[in-house]
């Protein structure tokens, strides 16, 4: 077997892959790309560690993340679509006219 | 089924005898019925605009909820004879959460009671109504959690009707950006979130708190650093639902851009609802954490985050001119001081439900007095006055009513004495200091006595200064608003007489979480 600590290294991978993503990216379609690399190097360590432990718990929640993953990007989608028609692009720093 | 709740079920407390066990998440089921009679009036009679029937039902709902939520806090539900708990434990119906709860649904009547005026018109009424109910009841859920499934799913229960409810203004680009940036951060924090709970469960190989807690029990030798981090992640996920550093940045603007009602029903129920699964995953699942070996001590890293968040959010609040933002960096501060209740927490503590129960206490005045400051910038909203600091000059002379609930909402939230907010103020940092923590509660106060500042500016306009010519704009009582604020003014007066009362049960709450 695939000792654990493997798993640990994939998963760390994945999501700093996608935080990096997240981090220069400007294209919101981009950003949820990204996010959904960082939740499913949450579902690898839940897959991996359900395994490792001998029950169902991890296994399962893979499947709600998974759901709620869905779920943000019809959201994020729709949300998306308000700001291209407001703004004309999706470009995350477009929409700027408040001061951070 | 474990021993726990079968003990809990033979010494259930009396209502939950007479009545079946799962009655207790009565208040959870209501809502979630209200939300889809919602979405089947629509269905029914579908372009009908319902808005008054719409908010109708809905006010309905969250009072029912709430009157249900009041009764089994005083009958003793899950209080007296040990908490109930229901799906394998998965929830758990005690003081605590049936405390929130009633700040949720208070919060969302209130908002409900003033959208009416603020949608007149409008087309989607049924569905802002419908988002408005599932975002309290993800609330309610996040308050009855007792896993970091449940905790994780109905965290994002409540998030998701937020972000559409942000950008409910499709045509409106400050309310579409606000909402494009609520979700970004809130999408990002809820994968951070994520990973956080997949690192606790690699470690301690379950996700209920209670085996969470026995897991780290047990010690984490060799994974004190895959737990570390997992635990500063899941802080990091409640910091952007609490609205606290580092991850408070989308609040100004989401709260700026968002249709006021929203705006306070996102700064009192959403924050209180990210301090209550924060209080409880916290106190049961990782309190183990703070003595082992080696020690893993969050509690350290919530008093950064508290000083932290209290000074930025207030010195943030004095330098603005708008004036919902204004409030929205004040409810930053304002998270810091209830962020006391986790920082202050030791092993063992014996003012640790003190402390808890202090920070409980301030969340529910809080919730009066901040939706009912939200809700008169709402009306101000409603009458296109302006947003600025000068544009609420003279606003007395008009809606002097109203501009007195919002002196009342403005010194309590100040911390003077003789209003609401100082006697939570008070407890609260009165708490820290018998715990130990002298710092937290001296960074408090002097951060108090800055934010008096900036809340008597406002009431320096609305009283004292003269009308710059603007006001004839006011041309109409929108009843639904002056009856939400008007009784969110009441409620914060009326917390006065009542503040023992409220804080003997949020004590008695928390302090049943570290028995």
């Amino acid at each position: 077997m695939v000792p654990a600590q493997y798993y640990l290294l994939l998963s760390a991978a994945v999501f700093c892959i996608g935080l990096f993503g997240v981090l220069t990216r400007d294209n919101a379609l981009y950003f949820l790309m990204s996010v959904e690399l960082m939740l499913n190097a949450a579902n690898i360590n839940f897959v991996a560690f359900s395994l490792f432990w001998g029950n169902l718990t991890g296994q399962t929640f893979a499947l709600f993340v998974i759901a709620l993953a869905a779920a943000e990007v019809a959201i994020g989608i729709g949300i998306i679509l308000v700001l291209y028609r407001n703004f004309g692009s999706v470009s995350v720093t477009d929409a700027a006219t408040m001061r951070w | 089924m474990s021993a726990v709740s079968i003990v809990n079920a033979a010494a259930a407390a009396p209502l939950q005898v007479v009545l079946p066990e799962w009655t207790a998440i009565a208040p959870v089921l209501i809502l979630a019925l209200t939300g889809l009679l919602l979405l089947t009036i629509d269905a029914i009679w579908p372009g009908r605009n319902g808005n008054t029937t719409f908010a109708f039902v809905s006010a309905l709902g969250s009072l029912a909820a709430l009157t249900v939520t009041v009764w089994y806090l005083v009958a003793g539900t899950g209080q007296v004879g040990g908490s109930i708990t229901l799906f394998s434990e998965a929830i758990v119906v005690d003081g605590m959460a049936l405390f929130f709860t009633a700040i949720f649904t208070s919060v969302a009547a209130l908002v409900v009671v003033a959208s009416h005026d603020y949608l007149a018109g409008h087309e989607n009424a049924a569905s802002y109504y419908s988002l408005l109910m599932f975002a309290t009841l993800g609330m309610a859920l996040m308050a009855v959690s007792n896993s970091l499934a449940t905790v994780f799913v109905s965290l994002e229960m409540a998030s998701l009707p937020s972000y559409a409810l942000v950008g409910f203004l499709k045509k409106n680009r400050g309310s579409v950006e606000s909402s494009l940036k609520y979700f970004l951060i809130g999408a990002l924090s809820s994968a951070v979130f994520a990973f956080g709970i997949s690192l606790v469960y690699a470690v301690t190989g379950s996700l209920l708190l209670s085996e969470v807690a026995a897991g780290f029990d047990d010690g984490v030798a060799g994974f004190a650093g895959v737990a570390g981090i997992g635990v500063l992640m899941i802080a990091g996920g409640f910091a952007y639902k609490t609205a606290s550093v580092p991850f408070h940045f989308w609040a100004p603007e989401a709260y700026e851009g968002a249709p006021a009602p929203i705006s306070a029903f996102l700064s009192s129920a959403s924050k209180a609802a990210g301090f209550v699964v924060a209080f409880r995953v916290f106190s049961t699942s990782f309190m183990p954490l703070l003595d082992a070996t080696p020690a893993i001590d969050w509690a350290l890293a919530f008093a950064v985050l508290a000083v932290v968040t209290m000074v930025l959010g207030n010195f943030a609040a004095a330098t603005q001119e708008n004036v919902k933002r204004m409030l929205a960096y004040s409810s930053i501060g304002h998270a810091g001081y209830a962020l006391i209740g986790l920082a202050a927490l030791t092993a063992g503590g014996p003012h640790n439900g003190d402390v808890m129960g202090a920070a409980m206490a301030h969340l529910l005045i809080y919730g009066f007095m901040n939706t009912g400051a939200f809700l008169f910038i709402a009306m101000v909203e409603y009458w296109g006055v302006g947003r600025t600091f000068e544009d609420y000059a003279g606003l007395s002379t008009k809606a002097p009513f109203a501009s007195l609930a919002m002196a009342v909402f403005m010194f309590s939230l100040a911390g003077l004495p003789v209003f609401g907010g100082f006697f939570s103020k008070y407890a609260l940092f009165a708490s820290a200091v018998s715990a130990g923590f002298w710092w937290l509660a001296a960074v408090g106060a002097i951060t108090s006595a800055l934010s008096l500042y900036y809340y008597s500016r406002v009431v320096k306009a609305l009283w004292i200064e003269q009308p710059n010519g603007n006001l004839d704009a006011i041309d109409s009582k929108p009843t639904g608003l002056y009856a939400a604020v008007i009784f969110a003014a009441v409620a914060t007066v009326l917390l006065l007489p009542g503040f023992p009362i409220a804080l003997e049960t949020a004590e008695a709450a928390a302090s049943a979480l570290f028995a």
